[in-house]
């Protein structure tokens, strides 16, 4: 699940558009593969146990206080939840350089700079509303730094569907007052309902407790959500067979576990780390080929099983 | 990610990409790697419906039976997605370890390609982990006696257990013994199942005296031993149809009980042998639960 609107530091995918300058981190040399001594955190080794890593605590990036009724608890706001999917750097292939992204016009294929943009909202293909930054000022939430809980609900209650990112609270010189509410609402099980706003958008917003802190999550309005009985296909399903359904429950029940989110890794990431290791160590990377006449064999033994597989 | 091109079409059909295909894995009997996966692949239909939830713990011999074999409990690096993790966490070894569970066919040929010759098997399955599903008992000869000595005893131990009222499956160990199991109806706790094995071992001891059923003796020459402690968490036993690291390429090979008669030969079931019939005298056994 990923956020709308997240910070622009913990968003990596924001890199590849020039939104963010500051959020491109200049990589050493110009083989896009960091040489030498890796920097911290660039590569690390998967945790391979079951436990969630405990990560490391950054720095807060917005600052307020959650507010119930005339209560006021202030707290800072931590990113929580990063992408580390990997990305690799565009390159020109003839001399290694990384290219940049440049708002050009559609015109006459300049580049222009920041100060010369305006925003517009395309009414009809080709024609736009333009907006000035005062204009679209007027509209945009009042951001003053506060969570409002209006409501408290069971933290069960809760439709996981509706979630988007994250966020750790960390007290802010107000440690009694944290305390205090963590304490009443992990004792009841319940989670503060509210809202936020980041930068310019006015997000609903639970504050909940979570492994010894409290975390505000942001949620979906519900139009951004679509519900599965928007596809004909679901609303006329037919209900299975009473035989088949057993065999289906026997089979969910021989499977059946405690959830455990450390039995899942980022296996593609993992070996695009030990390929980067290797060429780094200066060993050339080879791929297998398959061996056509020598598994032909093992097809034919394929085929065989599975059909018999099927048919059982 | 995009694969490579697939000029022989194995991608619809697998998705292992097989390795080393000819490294021989016995030598005595010139069988290669080859030779094994395929094996597993026509035996997958006997094989799965047993494996399915079941941890397991493979025994690899990269290099054949000729060079050094190990275990395996965890999936090993690079474990490919349509393998099945089971997470468990080890009190005694007191770290969690990622379990196999052989839920698919691709998963089969899998271990298969990772020269993982024996796959053994808990007697719980993951979803109830700690409650056996089946009873084992391991019946081994310790020399001069020999395979005829435990068909003797196998046959003790099934009049004991029918005699309670429950029917018996039996294979070959692959090895010397045989192994009797029967199918539990859910449950049960090892320590009730571990201490019904071992009474009857030790009524049986009783009777015969060249059976012991207790561990401090069963090296000593001449007994058949009937091992209870297989049935604790954890513990394996080889799979039905699991090869097992012999010169011969035995399989631990289930039988009817009409098969076991005095002058078979615990070696006669081999990796050809079970190619050769299509019975299948297990067949059914997790539809046959038993109460003891």
């Amino acid at each position: 699940m990923s956020g709308t609107e997240g910070p622009a530091r913990s968003r990596e995918k924001g890199r590849s558009r020039a939104a963010h300058p500051a959020a491109q981190e200049p990589v050493p040399g110009n083989t896009g593969v960091p040489a030498g001594k890796p920097a911290a955190g660039m590569i690390t080794v998967p945790h391979p146990g079951g436990h969630a890593e405990t990560g490391t605590a950054g720095r807060a990036f917005w600052s307020g206080a959650i507010t119930i009724g005339l209560v006021n608890v202030p707290v800072q706001l931590h990113t929580m939840v990063r992408d580390r999917s990997f990305t690799f750097r565009l390159l020109h292939k003839e001399d290694g350089q990384p290219l940049r992204y440049d708002r050009v016009c559609t015109r006459d294929d300049k580049v222009v700079p920041w100060s010369e943009t305006v925003r517009g909202y395309e009414v009809r293909k080709g024609e736009f509303l333009v907006f000035s930054p005062e204009e679209l000022r007027a509209v945009a939430p009042e951001s003053d730094r506060k969570i409002r809980l209006t409501k408290f609900v069971h933290y069960l209650s809760l439709d996981p569907m509706f979630f988007g990112t994250s966020y750790l609270l960390v007290p802010d010189r107000s440690e009694d007052a944290y305390s205090l509410f963590l304490s009443a609402i992990r004792k009841s099980g319940k989670a503060g309902v509210g809202t936020i706003t980041m930068r310019t958008k006015e997000h609903p917003v639970v504050v909940h407790a979570y492994g010894g802190g409290l975390v505000a999550t942001t949620l979906h309005y519900p139009d951004e959500v679509t519900q599965p009985a928007a596809y004909p296909q679901l609303r006329e399903l037919k209900a299975p067979k009473d035989a088949e359904l057993a065999l289906a429950q026997r089979i969910v029940d021989e499977l059946s576990g405690d959830f455990a989110i450390g039995e899942f890794h980022d296996r593609y990431r993992e070996a695009i780390l030990s390929l980067i290791e290797k060429k780094l160590a200066g060993e050339k990377i080879v791929y297998a080929e398959p061996h056509p006449e020598e598994a032909k064999e093992l097809m034919e033994a394929l085929k065989e099983t599975i059909s018999t597989l099927q048919k059982k | 990610m995009k694969r490579e091109t697939d000029p022989a079409g194995t991608e619809e059909l697998t998705k292992v990409r097989f390795s080393n295909l000819d490294r021989v894995m016995y030598p005595a009997a010139g069988i290669t790697k080859k030779e094994v996966i395929s094996y597993y692949i026509r035996t997958a239909p006997r094989l799965l419906p047993f494996l399915f939830g079941r941890p397991i713990t493979m025994h690899r011999f990269p290099d054949g039976i000729g060079g050094e074999g190990f275990y395996e409990k965890d999936a090993p690096k690079g474990t490919p997605d349509f393998v099945a993790i089971f997470l468990h966490h080890s009190v005694t070894a007191d770290r969690d370890v990622r379990f196999v569970l052989c839920n698919n066919l691709d998963t089969l040929i899998w271990l298969a390609n990772l020269a993982s010759l024996e796959i053994h098997a808990t007697l719980s399955r993951a979803a109830s982990y700690e409650s056996p599903d089946l009873l084992l008992f391991d019946i081994d000869p310790e020399p001069p006696l020999g395979f005829d000595a435990v068909i003797d005893v196998a046959k003790v131990v099934r009049e004991h257990l029918q005699a309670d009222g429950l029917s018996p499956y039996v294979k070959t160990s692959g090895k010397k013994g045989l192994h009797i199991v029967v199918p539990l109806v859910p449950g049960y706790r090892f320590a009730d199942v571990r201490s019904y094995a071992h009474a009857k071992g030790t009524a049986i001891a009783r009777d015969i005296p060249y059976v012991v059923a207790e561990f401090p003796q069963s090296r000593d020459k001449g007994t058949i031993f009937i091992d209870y402690l297989q049935n604790a968490g954890g513990k394996t036993m080889a799979a039905p149809y699991s090869l097992r690291a012999t010169p011969e390429a035995t399989v631990s090979t289930p039988l009817a009980w009409s098969d076991l008669t005095r002058g078979v030969r615990a070696e006669d079931f081999t990796m050809k042998t079970v190619l050769g019939t299509h019975e299948e005298p297990w067949k059914g056994i997790l539809n046959d639960r038993q109460k003891i």
